[in-house]
């Protein structure tokens, strides 16, 4: 069975986030995903990282990120660890699209790609984000 | 990310070019926020060479024009490739901003 991975550790810098979608975008062209797909998977795992800085780490951009990359034939997932602030569930809600205001639509648009998106409870220090979007029909 | 900033018909024309994400959008909104603070009336954003936003960029643009329409001031867009003008539509922003296909469009309205 097909299965591709790859683990990358960054600095929680905004000036990596550039680094991240470019081996993000590698990866999905290495999986064979279209290009329009790929687009919207870095900008969702750009929006997951821009998080992590913003409210885990506080604007902290010493500290690290990293980011897992696992694809088979059924599944792209990509897990994204910090040692920062505990997120609350609340934060994958998003707010309402209808309210035009500046932030909180970095949720809204890893949910437009990503069919799965939760934190793992095992993970006690920080967090670990869990990001799976399902290929060609599999669900 | 490039900005460059440009004279139009009384109003500032913004050519952005590059990638506008959390790195770059803090250097976009202290340009954007020096031409607010100086009242421009007119303020067109070129967005051809703009390759990609993520929502730090656009929320750089909802509190520029949140800005510009407390004096009256009209904030436009132009030449918005297809994947950023479906971000804009995706999160409802296209119903929000001013949005032309082409300068001449954008001038003229």
């Amino acid at each position: 069975m097909m299965r591709d991975s790859a683990v990358i550790t960054v600095p929680s810098h905004p000036r990596y986030l550039a680094v991240i979608r470019a081996v993000t975008g590698k990866m999905g062209e290495l999986c064979g995903i279209d290009e329009n797909t790929t687009e919207d998977i870095k900008l969702a795992v750009d929006e997951a990282c821009t998080n992590v800085i913003k409210h885990a780490y506080r604007g902290d951009v010493s500290r690290k990120i990293v980011i897992k990359y696992r694809i088979t034939r059924k599944a792209f997932r990509v897990a994204i660890e910090d040692n920062g602030v505990r997120a609350h569930e609340d934060v994958l809600k998003g707010r309402n699209l209808n309210t035009i205001r500046p932030g909180g639509l970095g949720i809204h648009l890893i949910k437009r790609v990503f069919d799965v998106l939760a934190f793992d409870e095992k993970k006690k220090i920080g967090n670990r984000l869990i990001l799976v979007k399902y290929l060609k029909g599999e669900k | 990310m490039n900005i460059h900033i440009g004279d139009c018909r009384g109003g500032k024309v913004v050519a952005i070019s590059g990638e506008i994400d959390m790195y770059s959008s803090p250097e976009l909104r202290e340009q954007m926020m020096n031409l607010i603070g100086q009242r421009i009336s007119n303020m067109l954003i070129d967005f051809r060479q703009v390759s990609y936003i993520d929502s730090s960029g656009i929320a750089t643009f909802v509190e520029g024009l949140k800005s510009m329409k407390n004096y009256g001031g009209r904030l436009r867009f132009f030449g918005i490739p297809q994947g950023i003008m479906e971000i804009f539509s995706f999160s409802k922003l296209d119903r929000v901003f001013e949005i032309y296909g082409n300068i001449d469009d954008a001038i003229n309205s």
